[in-house]
């Protein structure tokens, strides 16, 4: 055992017999986070990607704050100038500020990613759980339903399901929720398939047996013992796939098929911006990297946080 | 081998079947119908002219009817008349399919003449300057979205510098030199992506095939490095490689529609692109079937191939 495990070990023992469960609960947390912060700083990726993702959702939380402009409000006397003291990044063919739309754009497109994966997560791990832990019918049927909707060309689903929607006349919330709907439809089944593998092999282990002995149900093992056992490789899975669906909102709108115009969006501007990109070649470079950080940052997280929980990797 | 692959090709059917099930349920999913489309009078109509032609096409049928008619005749290639052009879907669809593959195999195979050299040379100088470049590199590569670097490329080459046409096409067999020359910057945004993702595969492959007893053995036997490295371990280190650019080449023509869009390259993704603007539905239904069943099919022959390639495989 090394230094560092001795030394992590000791923080989960050494318990004051006197503390309150709550006293008791907070020091573990505390314990669990600091071992998992230890362990991030192993990996020089990973530093960068949660330092990338840290600053990236605190610029979404903070947009009202940082934004200097309203991003939606045109403004002709300022047209497609650049950058500038009052206008960082210059502005659009409606004088719109495109540093502030950058920065709305990018609280939207973030929101509506995490949602979906969120979505996601919430189909596929008790999907997953159930057909790994149980088996049997419903896992053979549940995995059927799973294989086709893997085999299913992704961004053509959406073509279909936004198509409906924008016939339907779907607007603001709406529409939105459509795409959360179609992208965390979309999700779930590779989620529901790695919970099923990781299931299956901790389902078999000692501790979910003493469980058994110990007289636990069914559901209580499977959610409450098995569950947290396998949250790593999704959580890492869930990491990757959000840098995946801001791509895929972004190449949408950028096709006219996500959110309608006035609405800031890394897509749709940079497909406005294609009609200036000759006079104005920065317009089409703003959103372009504002989408490029983030998926980097999702990606450098995901892939530090693999190498980091699997420990064949590490050895190399 | 023999009962693997009719096992494999029975696991299709459902994929498929939900395919159609979903491309059937789109067009009723729209609001209004054909006759309101055709009449355009937003239903207010003369009830007998709409039952004519509720009796004309098959409208009066039971839904589940309604499937079989349409399964059955999109089975023998008619998918009805594009609400546009008045001419066939199917030969509407037939013209663009070379254009859509041609740009898919050019563009796959310029990534694997990029990613495997990169991915083998970081493979074998792991830990250098070399290695850590071309890692660099392959992460920023699947972070940009290609769309972007699409417009970036078009910028460069064709407005700045001049070199390149911004967009068209022209046919390979009746003007191969234009037909080259247009086919340029599509090609290298389509592998630039392509090949970042090949490089990573290939250097983890090669990583995993180093490391096996098998090197050790002929490295002790006397045999030179370059003949190890290049003769024993890049062959098996290419069996994952092709079986993942098959893959990719399936999910390319399933995600074609922004690129195509982008160049204005007259494959089927344009096809279904102009057809959501126009909405013309009967193209857009089959547009996504014909796309559908092509990569389903794709990916059952690069599973087969695999399998071919890599006996060792299990065949359950």
């Amino acid at each position: 055992m090394t230094e560092q495990q001795l030394e992590s070990r000791q923080r989960i023992d050494t318990i004051n017999p006197n503390d309150t469960p709550f006293a008791i609960r907070m020091r573990r947390l505390r314990t669990v986070s600091r071992n998992a912060l230890d362990e991030l700083l192993k990996s020089r990726t990973a530093t960068i990607g949660a330092i990338m993702m840290i600053m990236l959702l605190v610029t979404c939380i903070l947009t009202p704050v940082l934004a200097t402009h309203p991003p939606t409000k045109p403004n002709y006397r300022v047209r497609l100038q650049p950058a500038s003291a009052d206008h960082y990044f210059g502005t659009d063919k409606f004088g719109r500020d495109i540093y502030s739309r950058v920065l709305w754009g990018g609280q939207r497109i973030v929101l509506i990613s995490i949602a979906a994966v969120v979505l996601g997560l919430a189909l596929g791990i008790p999907l997953g759980v159930f057909a790994g832990f149980f088996g049997g019918r419903f896992d053979s049927i549940s995995m059927r339903c799973v294989d086709g909707l893997i085999a299913f060309p992704g961004l053509l689903l959406y073509l279909l399901i936004i198509t409906v929607a924008r016939e339907w006349k779907l607007e603001g919330f709406w529409n939105d929720s459509i795409l959360v709907f179609a992208l965390g439809l979309n999700t779930m089944p590779e989620i529901a398939r790695l919970t099923r593998g990781t299931s299956m092999v901790e389902a078999k282990k000692e501790y979910v047996e003493a469980a058994h002995v110990v007289g636990e149900g069914s559901l209580h093992i499977a959610l409450r013992e098995i569950l947290p056992n396998i949250v790593s490789p999704l959580i890492v899975n869930a990491t990757v796939r959000l840098g995946y669906i801001i791509l895929i909102i972004a190449a949408l709108s950028f096709l006219g098929l996500g959110t309608p115009p006035p609405t800031p969006d890394w897509g749709s501007d940079l497909n406005v911006a294609r009609e200036h990109m000759e006079s104005n070649p920065m317009i089409a470079v703003y959103p372009g990297l504002a989408i490029c950080y983030s998926v980097l940052a999702f990606n450098l997280f995901g892939d530090g946080l693999r190498d980091i929980l699997d420990p064949r990797i590490q050895e190399r | 081998m023999l009962i693997y692959t009719i096992n494999r090709i029975l696991q299709i059917i459902p994929v498929i079947f939900i395919l159609s099930v979903l491309v059937f349920g789109f067009v009723h999913a729209l609001p209004g119908d054909v006759i309101d489309t055709l009449t355009a009078t937003d239903g207010e109509e003369d009830p007998e002219v709409r039952a004519a032609l509720e009796k004309e096409f098959g409208l009066d049928k039971p839904i589940y009817v309604q499937y079989f008619i349409w399964v059955g005749s999109a089975l023998q290639g008619d998918f009805g008349k594009s609400l546009v052009t008045r001419r066939p879907v199917n030969i509407e669809l037939i013209e663009r399919i070379p254009a859509t593959v041609y740009l898919a195999l050019v563009g796959i195979g310029l990534s694997i003449l990029i990613a495997v050299p990169l991915g083998t040379l970081a493979a074998v100088r792991r830990n250098t300057l070399t290695d850590y470049s071309a890692q660099i590199t392959s992460l920023a590569g699947i972070s940009i979205p290609e769309f972007w670097f699409a417009i970036l490329c078009i910028l460069l080459f064709a407005l700045q510098l001049g070199w390149l046409p911004s967009s068209g096409y022209a046919p390979l067999f009746s003007e191969p030199g234009k037909s080259i020359w247009y086919l340029i910057l599509p090609a290298l945004a389509v592998g630039f992506r392509q090949a970042a993702f090949t490089t990573r595969l290939t250097r983890s492959s090669m990583l995993d095939e180093i490391s096996k007893d098998y090197v050790d053995t002929a490295r002790s036997l006397g045999l030179s490095e370059r003949k190890v490295i290049y003769k024993y371990t890049l062959r098996n280190a290419m069996i994952p490689t092709i079986t993942i650019s098959g893959l990719q080449l399936a999910s390319l023509l399933g995600g074609t529609v922004v690129l195509e869009t982008i160049f204005s390259w007259p494959g089927i993704g344009l096809a279904i692109y102009d057809a959501i603007q126009l909405r013309d539905f009967p193209v857009i239904q089959a547009g996504v079937l014909v796309l559908g069943v092509m990569v389903v099919v794709i990916n059952l022959l690069v599973d087969l191939l695999y399998r071919v390639l890599n006996p060792r495989v299990g065949m359950s």
